[in-house]
């Protein structure tokens, strides 16, 4: 890039708006996928809408290629940055503009943190639906970027479904407004291809979201069974009963163990599977389906119910279920965050499979995963210092393609981004990815708008990633990884 | 005219792929029940016909999911998972009509459920498209929950036959209620929108809340879940004034909310969208402007979400465009035509949306010769120049 352009940046957004320091760029080089590692050519931090097209348009013309960052909590290398290309990050766009109880919406900035819309909702007894577990720190923008969903999805469904309009910068530095005051609106639904895009579309720079109203009764329980396998039968038979639960998720015993060791949430550490289910709505029915739910699961063999007293203890039983993924790194120097879907009827035959692999692999997988709709997130631990770095990752990709060939998915909500671009052609034929290609190129004619996601590329998918090595600074102790 | 006529997704990519040259002009058709909508297409080559598409292809009823060909009416989907007690939580007016799976999807057409459930968008899964040089592409897949690659049939959810013909779409299913009642409560838009606000946010979780103008004004309520539950929030709801309806009441009435978005010949009907706060001054100022054109309204209004179905009856021809100009002052490009029997010259599309040239753009690289439904966006999409 030409000290002219970077000038020209810093003329539209102000120096204190570029980074171009080597140290400062590193804090920008992957998102929550620590394997692959870019180091950008600048970083971007504008304070407004108007800034961020300004900024798309300099790349546009000088075709620089830009990535969009938010919290930089994507685990799929969403953002992972382009070799001299630009990293647009959005976190000072994070004012909520409004909040309207009157018709449940907020308008809010793509830099503001997933919990913060719900925070600001709550004097209105409104809250925004999508929980993923990063929400403290996740951003709205990077929800929408990869469709984000959450624990309660299975109820009230994903980010694209909470979601009512969007100004965004086009790859050409225009801006357009996607969506509309209603869900009712003539033409495409662009919209709706947008979110989930990955950020290779545009960039969202101000956002309406719906509101709902908090459910008049929540009841939580976690029932332990001595097998996944049984857990897994007891959401079947509770979903044949005709109840849509808010949310069902299971931990087996590696990851209790986990949470338990991290921060005691009250789970069993004696058993093989924890099964959460949660009943939100009007009283009378969850009353009703809450009971029905705990016969359910004494058919299928629990050996204990854990009903939550109080919001308290609903809201420890949540912690621990969320602090899973990390407390996994207590019990295991590295571990990868697999996410792959199967249709809910094949969980034992997908879990039996993965033990199997994991097996092959002499390595240990530990399962948490959304039982209600079939989304699995295996961890493979490993240890890098014991050159086990490799053989996860293989694992781990076994894994996702397992779930393909069981007619799932390779993602549930982690996306494709660098990470499993490769792995495309497995589930999608070369027409269905080359139709794809056609959307992409309408919104991005030059291919500037994080290349290298999604889609494979032969670029991409003909070299294997590079195995990360700390940088010598890092490794001095003199930077550290954010 | 000459009509393909496939029975496979093969045959439909051959055909199209095959009749390029010798058709180039393809008009996409299924049951016939949104010929009304937006623009009249205009004449093409030769018509796709997709009632020989027909059929369910898998049905999972322990996932939940249930993949079929797109010619296959809703009507006879909701009757094979009916018998495990699920269904599509989709109530569209067509839907009587046989409408079929693939043109509710090209039409985001709905019903009353919308409040609760959304549109098509929001239960379709997995599409199977063919596109204009016969190249047959999926999205999605069989599981509820699937982010990789992009939607494409959020494009396709009213698109009107321009982009491609939806050839097989995966619907997710929900549980059927096991009780369903449905309480009328005689109001004013106003009042009707304060009683709706009170209801969502008081948690009651109502899976329909309908307004409807003419002869009465009245907000209709529908409760779904167990007997037990519905018949205590049932409690709830009623306040002065208001009725429990027995099922054949109930039946009656959503009938009439069907028959709105219907219409009889000779009629317009129209459908928008808005704040769902400006509903009732938006639907005051149509009533006000229809009576001094001498026209007859009748309105059904899905108020949480500020979808608004009006039918234009009686009156002069002259007198119904005038309505459809005043609705696209105010509303823009969220106006869709549903029927336009009584429209003579008018355009049916308002302004376009800011997002327009992405719409373009999107046509162009799917549908580079306009082949599909020229004319349906008649001032949005340059059709024409598509083809010279």
């Amino acid at each position: 890039m030409t000290g002219d352009v970077r000038a020209e940046f810093v003329a539209a957004l102000g120096a204190d708006a570029v980074l171009a320091d080597p140290v400062e760029l590193r804090a920008y080089e992957c998102d929550g996928l620590t394997g692959f590692r870019v180091v950008p050519a600048l970083v971007l931090l504008p304070r407004t809408a108007a800034a961020v097209a300004d900024a798309v348009r300099i790349c546009a013309r000088e075709r620089i290629p830009f990535v969009a960052r938010g919290a930089g909590t994507g685990l799929s290398g969403g953002a992972l940055p382009v070799a001299n290309g630009v990293v647009i990050s959005l976190q000072r766009l994070r004012s909520i503009i409004e909040v309207d109880p009157v018709n449940r919406r907020a308008v809010v900035e793509p830099g503001v943190t997933n919990l913060d819309i719900s925070r600001a909702a709550a004097p209105h007894g409104l809250y925004f639906a999508p929980d993923p577990s990063s929400q403290q720190v996740c951003t709205i923008g990077g929800n929408i970027a990869e469709n984000s969903g959450g624990a309660h999805c299975l109820k009230y469904g994903f980010t694209v479904h909470h979601v009512l309009s969007a100004d965004v910068v086009l790859p050409d530095g225009t801006t357009a407004v996607l969506g509309a005051d209603s869900p009712h609106l003539g033409g495409y639904d662009l919209l709706g291809a947008f979110i989930g895009s990955e950020g290779t579309l545009g960039i969202a720079t101000r956002i309406t979201v719906k509101l709902l109203p908090k459910p008049a009764a929540v009841r939580t329980l976690v029932a332990d069974f001595p097998s996944v396998e049984q857990a897994g039968d007891a959401v079947t038979s509770i979903i044949a009963a005709g109840i849509v639960p808010a949310a069902a998720e299971m931990m087996d015993a590696v990851a209790i163990e986990a949470v338990q060791a991290a921060l005691d949430a009250g789970y069993s550490r004696d058993t093989a599977a924890a099964l959460i289910v949660e009943l939100d709505g009007p009283q009378a029915e969850v009353d009703i389906q809450f009971a029905e739910v705990r016969q359910l699961c004494q058919n299928h063999g629990t050996t204990n119910i854990r009903v939550a007293g109080d919001e308290h203890e609903r809201a420890l039983v949540w912690k621990g279920r969320k602090a899973a993924f990390a407390a996994v790194g207590r019990i295991s120097p590295d571990y990868i965050v697999q996410d792959g879907v199967v249709p809910r009827t094949l969980l034992a035959t997908a879990l039996t499979r993965i033990g199997e692999l994991a097996a092959a692999a002499g390595l240990r997988v530990s399962n948490v995963f959304h039982a209600g709709d079939g989304n699995l997130h295996p961890l493979v631990l490993y240890s890098e210092a014991a050159g086990e770095l490799e053989r996860a990752e293989e694992l781990s990709r076994a894994i996702a393609e397992l779930c393909v060939d069981l007619g799932g998915s390779l993602s549930g909500e982690h996306g494709i981004g660098t990470d499993k671009a490769c792995s495309m052609p497995r589930q999608f034929s070369e027409d269905d990815l080359a139709t794809m290609a056609l959307l992409r190129a309408a919104y991005d004619t030059d291919g500037i708008c994080n290349p290298g996601k999604v889609l494979p590329t032969p670029r991409l998918c003909g070299e294997k990633p590079g195995v990360h090595r700390p940088h010598p600074l890092e490794a001095a102790g003199l930077i550290e990884r954010t | 005219m000459t009509a393909l006529c496939p029975s496979t997704v093969d045959e439909l990519g051959a055909a199209i792929a095959e009749t390029a040259a010798t058709h180039p002009r393809l008009l996409i058709t299924g049951n016939g029940t949104a010929e009304g909508w937006g623009a009249p297409a205009r004449p093409a080559d030769a018509t796709v016909d997709t009632t020989g598409l027909t059929g369910v292809i898998r049905y999972s009823p322990a996932d939940m999911t249930i993949a079929v060909r797109a010619g296959t009416p809703l009507a006879i989907v909701q009757q094979v998972v009916r018998e495990h007690g699920q269904r599509v939580a989709l109530d569209p007016a067509r839907a009587a009509q046989d409408a079929t799976v693939g043109g509710l999807l090209a039409t985001a057409d709905a019903g009353p459920l919308r409040t609760s459930h959304g549109s098509l968008r929001d239960l379709v899964i997995g599409t199977t498209v063919v596109l204009a040089d016969g190249t047959t592409a999926r999205s999605g897949g069989h599981v509820i929950k699937n982010v990789a690659g992009y939607d494409l049939a959020k494009l396709f959810h009213g698109s009107l036959g321009t982009l491609g013909v939806v050839a097989e779409v995966v619907l997710r299913l929900h549980p059927a209620p096991r009780a369903v009642t449905t309480v009328r409560v005689p109001a004013s838009a106003e009042h009707g929108f304060q009683v709706a606000t009170h209801l969502v946010t008081s948690g009651v979780e109502a899976a329909a809340l309908e307004w409807c103008a003419g002869p009465d004004d009245r907000l209709l309520v529908r409760l779904e879940g167990t007997p037990d539950g519905v018949a205590d929030r049932v409690r709830e709801v009623s306040a002065d004034g208001a009725t429990v309806l027995t099922d054949d009441e109930a039946c009656e009435e959503w009938s009439a909310v069907a028959a709105t978005a219907v219409g009889e010949p000779g009629d317009t009907v129209v459908r928008f969208g808005a704040l769902p706060a400006a509903g009732p001054a938006a639907l005051g100022k149509i009533r006000a402007f229809a009576d001094d054109l001498g026209l007859g309204v009748t309105i059904s209004s899905s108020v949480p979400a500020g979808v608004h179905t009006v039918r234009v009856h009686g009156g002069a021809a002259r007198a119904h465009s005038h309505l459809l100009a005043a609705l696209h002052d105010d509303h823009h490009a969220n106006v869709t035509v549903l029927r336009r029997d009584g429209l003579h010259t008018s355009s049916a599309w308002g302004p376009p949306p800011s997002a327009i040239r992405v719409m373009r753009a999107v046509k162009h690289r799917f549908d580079p010769t306009c082949r599909f439904g020229a004319g349906r966006f008649d001032g949005w999409l340059d059709d024409e120049k598509g083809l010279s």
